[in-house]
């Protein structure tokens, strides 16, 4: 386990989580796309992007989904996220800056799981990624 | 104009393609590090709980995104529109996935820009003991 578990007793609705800022370099992307084989010029070429009328070369979405998932697991360390649902509201160039920020929303007594809003916001104050996740904690 | 509640009777739920793939321990790791993931269970190998991040399955993909004979809805190229993943149990380096392609839904929204039209492609995978263990829906938009 990353860091010591985060009690689900201890989660409290409206907890913020970190903020936290993904890197957006040009390495990276190369290295998400050889996990997911998605080399596509879009994500790699900003004069290539820039020729499909895209404002330069893109992160993937599913590369910000995993930012997002990256930030649940620091957050709550061993936790089990059941279910991740995004919606990809605006293009993330890449060589940029971005912040991820979540919230805690829902807290269900029941089944022992945490539902935290999740977002991911571009350097202009645009929010491009917005997301909810069901996260189990660990403890 | 199309008509939707026809097509949703027609293909929703109907399975129209499937793949097989091997989960490569060298993606596993490389998806999850490009992603800022610090937490071994997806990064280092040795870890006794070592297994793919959980959206990992999302880039799997049959290569057909509707059935052959789906009829064409809208206008322009569809957007993607968004991806929901639901994790049934882990995915490990060296499982052999089914993935199973099937259209789950279809509707339509009416907002300031227009009527859009939805539809959303599922994949269900199960690994090599016929366990369910993700399910991914990609959710395409194009305009009515």
């Amino acid at each position: 386990m990353a860091g010591e578990a985060r009690a689900f007793e201890d989660i409290e609705l409206g907890d913020e989580l970190p903020v936290e800022h993904p890197d957006l370099s040009l390495p990276a992307i190369r290295r998400f796309t050889e996990g997911s084989e998605m080399r596509f010029p879009r994500f790699l070429d900003h004069e290539a992007a820039r020729a499909e009328g895209l404002p330069g070369a893109l992160v993937p979405g599913l590369m910000s989904q995993g930012f997002l998932l990256a930030l649940l697991h620091r957050w709550s360390p061993g936790c089990t996220v059941r279910k991740i649902d995004t919606v990809f509201r605006g293009p993330l160039v890449i060589e940029t800056e971005a912040e991820v920020t979540g919230a805690v929303t829902d807290i269900d007594e029941d089944e022992r799981t945490v539902e935290v809003d999740l977002t991911i916001v571009d350097d202009s104050g645009r929010t491009v990624v917005v997301g909810t996740a069901v996260v189990e904690p660990a403890a | 104009m199309t008509d939707l509640q026809a097509i949703r009777d027609e293909w929703v739920g109907v399975e129209f393609e499937s793949a097989e793939f091997t989960i490569d321990r060298d993606r596993v790791i490389a998806w999850a590090e490009a992603c800022g993931e610090t937490d071994p269970r997806f990064t280092d190998p040795g870890n006794p709980d070592f297994q793919a991040h959980p959206n990992f399955t999302a880039c799997l993909s049959t290569g057909r995104m509707m059935p052959e004979n789906f009829p064409r809805i809208g206008s322009g190229f569809g957007i993607d529109g968004g991806k929901t993943v639901e994790v049934h149990g882990p995915v490990r380096p060296g499982d052999t996935l089914t993935g199973r392609a099937s259209i789950h839904d279809v509707y339509d929204k009416t907002g300031r820009s227009g009527t859009m039209v939805f539809v959303i492609h599922r994949m269900d995978f199960t690994n090599q003991n016929g366990e369910l263990v993700s399910t991914v829906d990609s959710k395409m938009i194009r305009s009515r």
